[in-house]
């Protein structure tokens, strides 16, 4: 469990260590690939948590979905209509419903526990 | 999760944590936001004023510097020592010069060939007349078929080839380069050399002799032996030179 906060933090560090700056007009297809990333990642942590977790199915949907976001942002720069924000939304969309359903699942989670030691309690 | 998806799973995680934390630096640059009133903004203004005009300042006396030391190297002895040791040998002939001027062009006359008679070199005569002749009427500078004429060059006679210092002159036709001080000058040298009378010493001996002008400025080689000066000593100061 905490394999992934760790490579998280290191991930964060090294990032920060090594000073590298996108330039101005690539740091949409950045942001966008950042919010596709976190998508995958909390679709991820649903996924364990409901146990219907695939290894295959989250890291290529992790590539997938950045590859997807960027180029949908790139098509859009070059239609002159600002595609990104249909990525933004659907992944904005997505990320708030997989925040809610694990959310759901760890109060359900946590209320089972509580009664559980309630119940050896009496 | 077995360890292989937790790696798949961290490994994952770092990538995202890279991306967050370059998106990160990337949108953090105006960290600081601005939050001066306008008397803060005067007085920075002011600040940057002074630095501005400090370092005007500092220009300003660089740029001084550099014209005292340029003057200082135009008065000096040396500059004018070079200046004149140029000056010397520009006139002596010992540099290529280029300037306004005529071209003379000394060619067989072809009228002679049916008479089978044909002229095969100039005389030295000819051509010394000749550069008198462009002496006497303002030339700077004189080159006869490509070697400089200077104040000691000698045209002669050598077992019947004409020679100029020692060298032979190429066959006809010969131009000769004149190059005067200025394009009024060689206006007035071209007129006068269009009526001269050497032109008509040229015809004696079949010769003709051509006047142009060039819209261009000439260019006269150096003259490119040693000047060999045996007759020559420099003025004594407590003898002579008094004048």
């Amino acid at each position: 469990m905490w394999l992934p906060v760790l490579g998280l933090i290191i991930g964060v560090i090294l990032g920060l260590m090594t000073d590298i700056k996108v330039p101005d007009e690539y740091s949409n297809y950045l942001s966008i690939a950042v919010l596709a990333a976190l998508d995958t990642l909390f679709g991820g942590i649903r996924a364990q948590l409901q146990n219907i977790y695939d290894e295959k199915v989250f890291v290529s949907g992790f590539f997938f979905n950045i590859l997807l976001a960027a180029s949908l942002a790139f098509l859009g720069v070059y239609l002159g209509v600002d595609l990104y924000l249909a990525a933004v939304f659907a992944f904005g969309v997505r990320l708030f419903q997989n925040i809610a359903v694990i959310r759901r699942i760890l109060i359900a989670k946590w209320s089972q526990n509580r009664e559980k030691t309630e119940k050896n309690d009496i | 999760m077995d360890s292989k998806k937790k790696f798949s799973f961290a490994f994952i995680t770092v990538v995202i944590g890279f991306m967050i934390a370059i998106q990160f630096q990337t949108v953090k640059e105006p960290a600081v936001r601005d939050t001066r009133d306008t008397w803060e903004l005067r007085a920075d203004i002011l600040k940057e004023k002074e630095l501005q005009l400090r370092l005007l300042r500092e220009i300003s006396s660089n740029e001084e510097k550099i014209a005292q030391y340029e003057t200082k190297r135009k008065q000096s002895k040396e500059q004018v020592l070079r200046e004149t040791l140029d000056e010397l040998k520009m006139e002596a002939g010992l540099t290529e010069v280029s300037g306004p001027g005529i071209i003379l062009t000394i060619e067989p006359v072809y009228e002679e060939l049916l008479l089978g008679k044909q002229a095969d070199s100039v005389s030295p005569d000819l051509l010394k007349r000749l550069v008198n002749e462009l002496n006497m009427y303002d030339a700077k500078h004189i080159s006869i078929g490509g070697r400089r004429v200077i104040n000691t060059t000698v045209i002669r006679d050598i077992n019947r080839e004409t020679m100029i210092d020692g060298y032979a002159l190429k066959s006809l036709p010969i131009e000769v380069k004149v190059i005067t001080e200025n394009f009024q000058s060689a206006e007035k040298l071209f007129n006068r050399m269009q009526v001269s009378k050497s032109a008509e010493e040229f015809f004696i001996d079949n010769l003709r002799l051509k006047v142009e002008k060039s819209a261009e400025p000439i260019t006269v080689p150096a003259y490119d032996e040693t000047l060999r000066i045996r007759y020559m000593e420099p003025v004594k100061p407590d003898k002579g030179g008094k004048s």
